[in-house]
């Protein structure tokens, strides 16, 4: 009996939806709208998620972040202001850390990591041209120090011209005159025969006096990330080393990240140089029309320095010859024709670029710090001094499928020994040390708002007094620094040196990341049973910046379906309410031939429901076959944040079976909820009201 | 001699007495002499002591010798203590500012505006003098600065002059000479530095036959980290003179190796 009535319902809507097409066709296309919307926009966002989640938790974070609980700053391991110095606080002690939660059954791994931006220290071409003489100086390299010399002349000749232009136009022409004077001096002969014969003077000349007429060297700022080298690579499956070789364990050192190699570290022509090319081969853009080529192809005469200055003799005859070849119709000396050969632009620019790589870059020092040589890192440390750390460019590498994204190749990883050199921790001895040598002084703090009061108040002193002359025999300061020297760092460490000792926070890798929350939960009540005054906290958080975003997008989402559903619901709401007093004659009828109030009530009910499940499993399925379309295809990253939230170049997104009944559920209860007014209304009407209007 | 006469009248002057605004020549002359009295025409060694606090920070704490030969623009500041900075040096030759780290054995070029060791003072505070030199002065007025009368001058920076600040104000005690206070400022006029100088000595020096004037004591406030100060306390001095090699790159490396 039941199922016979509802077989009529189901046939009645049928008959009602094709009768009343036009309010079946707006209904139904809302409804088809709303299920397209929730499927398509939930799988996108939920591809996104797990890209991201890729992209952080097996790049740097692991699942979850542990840092000091007293932390001033929010720890954000790829946004916030970590380049400005935030201040995570810093775990003391890494080793019982460690202990304590790989003891746990749910974490498989804890790696320590300590955040850092530092500064390379590196001076222009003609200080690095000067420090190649110093140590050819130093070992008697004869040859070498021709070399240089004849270099260095040639710098000194190019230098000239821009000078003798400056003279014209610079207010103080003096000072022009001087260098000029200096320029003169490092091009004649005598110089170089006086060098021969004092070399410390002749070096000291060519640095305070020929360096500076060159603009100061690239200032390189790198963002480290400290860890251990041994177990990282290990632990977070998207590493890979891309040039030259691990660090060896025990050793320090650096990875460059190869984004920062290529970005940062590269000359500048050369970078110049593949921007454009990769912009003409593989975005097919033009220098003609995209603002980002133009700039590089406008800036690359004006870095021909970068180029000459970095040559060796031979090696620039050669360049100049074979640009002679290349560029019959130019004269002028090495730097004229360097300037001509990067004057590029759509029609030249792909030529212009091997010839660089066949000719030119063999012959120069492409990076700032080639792989397998040292880099002097600086830092200011947490107690305020500077600090120098030479490391080794052990190689480069790169966090696979994030190859192109600026956020996840902007940190090098380094070794967790010279990550603590160059934070300098304030420790109980250092105190003493300090306080000891305040006293031997005894001078007395004093504060802005009183000085004035304090230094010439009623009590000041006379202002020249006599002092004993002569006192300062005393003063060796070779004797003072051998005292006072600290032993310098060790050359190699164990693995128990990586884990006793600082880091400023610590990833943990969990054996099932789909148990995030009880993760966290277990981590986070290990931690506050050992006291370890730490908290913990998810990748997603951890992240920063980045890990908000698709929790912000998600938000935006529902926001829209939230608006779009709810416009819905006013026009079914309508639509069906107009339906209904259209129909009140039928219902009088049907109420007068013994329907139940109830009967009436389901009418509506299943004629919505049914239209809800044709047109809401339509836009499911349309939001289904876009899905697998993008999925097949991918859809492009344009940029280096959406490559990271894509974790890769394209994002290729798939929908799942929880995404198809959310659609699903979600236009039923929408349905639903908007029939439920004109339904009840429905049940009122009484048969006599019927009958009067068919009267 | 028309200088010393000029100085002798103006330091025969009492304090307390009214004054008439100094004239060019007169200011030009407190300048000259500020300068003349600090410069010794041989070498100069001083063992001084640096300290510096910020705010929210740890303080900064150094011991450093400042090796000086005004003849040639020569200055070596090279770090005793603590353990940790013994062997950093700077070393100055004519206008180029060099620091040397031993940690990795690398020399640097550092601007005029280098912050000494992260502090707040800068390599003109252990610099000679010459102010007569580098600035054009401007008389503001005669003031009290505690117990003492001063003459508030306004110095401009001479066109190519290579100083740090391009405007600074200067209080001269009346009586003695001695700059008590200088405050610094940015070619916009705002306030970066105030310095106090409240202590001076003189020493008797054999090669200028004639005392060298030096502040006991330096007290440099960051007008624009407010909170920041650092203090210079200059401990003992030596005026005797110096070996030539200790003004180059190599010396520097080989003490602090």
């Amino acid at each position: 009996m039941r199922g016979s009535m509802s077989l009529v319902l189901v046939r009645t809507a049928l008959r009602n939806l094709v009768a009343h097409k036009a309010k079946t066709s707006i209904v139904g296309s809302i409804i088809f709208f709303g299920s397209f919307l929730v499927v398509f926009g939930t799988a996108l966002l939920d591809s996104i998620d797990r890209g991201m989640s890729g992209s952080i938790t097996e790049s740097l974070a692991g699942h979850l972040q542990i840092y000091a609980k007293d932390a001033r700053d929010k720890l954000q391991l790829f946004g916030g202001g970590f380049m400005g110095g935030d201040d995570f606080g810093a775990i003391r002690d890494f080793k019982p850390v460690r202990e304590i939660l790989e003891a746990l059954p749910e974490v498989k791994a804890v790696v320590p990591l300590g955040l850092q931006m530092v500064t390379v220290m590196g001076g222009n071409e003609i200080d690095q041209t000067l420090e190649e003489l110093r140590q050819a100086v130093k070992s008697g390299d004869d040859d070498k120090i021709h070399s240089l010399a004849v270099k260095l002349r040639a710098m000194a000749d190019d230098l000239l011209p821009d000078l003798e232009r400056r003279r014209h136009i610079a207010r103080d022409k003096a000072e022009i005159e001087n260098q000029l004077r200096d320029l003169a001096r490092v091009r004649s002969d005598a110089f170089w025969a006086e060098l021969a014969k004092d070399p410390e003077r002749g070096l000291t000349f060519l640095e305070a006096h020929v360096a500076p007429l060159v603009l100061d060297g690239r200032f390189l700022y790198f963002r480290n990330v400290a860890t251990d080298l041994t177990r990282f690579p290990r632990l977070f499956d998207r590493f890979e080393l891309v040039d030259g070789q691990m660090v060896p364990p025990g050793e320090p050192g650096i990875l460059l990240a190869k984004r920062t190699y290529e970005t940062w570290v590269k000359n500048p022509v050369a970078r110049d140089l593949d921007k454009i090319y990769q912009g003409l081969t593989t975005q097919n853009l033009s220098i003609a029309t995209a603002t980002e080529l133009a700039d590089a192809a406008r800036r690359l005469p004006r870095q021909y320095r970068r180029i000459s200055f970095q040559l060796a003799v031979e090696d620039a005859r050669t360049v100049e010859r074979e640009l002679r070849r290349l560029l019959p119709e130019s004269t002028g000396d090495l730097g004229a024709l360097l300037q001509d050969f990067l004057r590029v632009d759509d029609d030249n620019a792909v030529g212009r670029y091997r010839f660089f790589y066949d000719v030119i870059a063999p012959r120069l020092p492409l990076y700032t710090v080639p792989v397998g040589s040292d880099v002097i890192l600086r830092a200011v440390t947490k107690t305020g001094y500077f600090k120098a750390a030479k490391v080794k460019v052990w190689g480069t590498f790169r966090f696979k499928g994030l190859e192109d994204s600026d956020l996840a190749g902007a940190s090098n990883l380094i070794d967790l020994l010279t990550f603590r050199e160059l934070y300098g921790i304030m420790t109980d001895d250092k105190q003493r040390e300090l306080q000891g040598i305040r006293d031997a002084v005894g001078v007395k703090d004093v504060a802005r708002e009183d000085a004035e009061a304090a230094l010439f108040g009623g009590d000041a002193r006379p202002s020249s007094a006599d002092a004993t002359p002569g006192t300062l025999g005393a003063i060796d300061a070779v004797a003072e620094i051998a005292a006072a020297k600290a032993p310098a760092p060790a050359v190699t460490f164990t693995p128990e040196e990586v884990d006793n000792g600082l880091t400023i926070s610590a990833a943990v890798i969990l054996k099932d990341p789909s148990r995030l929350h009880q993760g966290l939960a277990a981590v986070q009540r290990a931690i506050d049973a050992a006291n370890l005054n730490l908290q913990v906290v998810d990748w997603q958080t951890a992240a920063g910046i980045p890990g908000q975003l698709v929790t912000v997008m998600r938000l935006v989402l529902y926001l829209a379906i939230f608006i779009i559903f709810l416009v819905a619901l006013v026009i079914i709401n309508n639509a069906m309410l107009m339906a209904m007093v259209e129909r009140i004659g039928e219902i009088g009828t049907m109420r007068a031939i013994g329907a139940q109030r109830s009967l009436v009530m389901w009418m509506f009910i299943v004629e919505i429901l049914t239209l809800g499940a044709i047109a809401g499993t339509a836009g499911a399925l349309a939001a289904l076959a876009v899905v697998s379309w993008l999925g097949h295809v991918g859809i492009p990253a344009p940029n280096d944040q959406l490559q990271f939230l894509f974790s890769g170049p394209r994002l290729y997104p798939a929908a799942g079976l929880e995404n198809l009944l959310l659609g699903c559920a979600s236009v039923c209860l929408v349905s639903l909820g908007s029939t439920l007014y004109p339904a009840r209304m429905a049940t009122r009407v009484q048969p006599v009201v019927a009958m009067q209007a068919k009267e | 001699m028309l200088r010393t006469a000029l100085v002798c009248s103006l330091m025969a002057s009492a304090p307390g007495l009214a004054r008439a605004a100094l004239s060019d020549a007169e200011m030009l002359e407190v300048l000259k002499t500020i300068d003349v009295r600090q410069r010794n025409s041989g070498d100069y060694k001083t063992l001084v002591y640096i300290e510096q606090k910020e705010r929210d920070k740890s303080d900064l704490l150094y011991e450093a010798v400042v090796y000086r030969r005004d003849e040639n623009d020569q200055l070596v500041i090279l770090f005793t203590k603590p353990k940790a900075e013994a062997g950093k040096g700077y070393l100055r030759i004519d206008k180029s500012l060099f620091l040397y780290d031993p940690a990795v054995g690398k020399w640097e070029r550092r601007t005029e505006r280098e912050r000494i060791g992260g502090t707040s003072s800068q390599r003109a505070d252990f610099d000679e003098s010459r102010l007569a030199e580098e600035y054009t002065p401007t008389y503001v007025g005669e003031e009290k600065l505690g117990v003492y009368t001063v003459h508030h001058l306004l110095l401009k920076m001479k066109e190519g002059a290579d100083v740090a600040y391009p405007i600074t104000h200067l209080w001269v005690d009346a009586a003695t000479h001695n700059v008590l206070k200088r405050t610094e400022m940015a070619l916009s006029g705002r306030l970066m530095r105030t310095v106090y100088y409240p202590q001076w000595n003189k020493v008797w020096s054999e090669s200028k036959k004639d005392s060298v004037y030096y502040p006991k004591e330096i007290r440099v406030f960051d007008e624009v980290e407010k909170g920041n100060r650092t203090t210079v306390v200059l401990r003992e001095i030596d005026l005797r003179s110096l070996d030539p090699n200790i003004f180059t790159k190599a010396w520097v490396e080989s003490r602090s190796r």
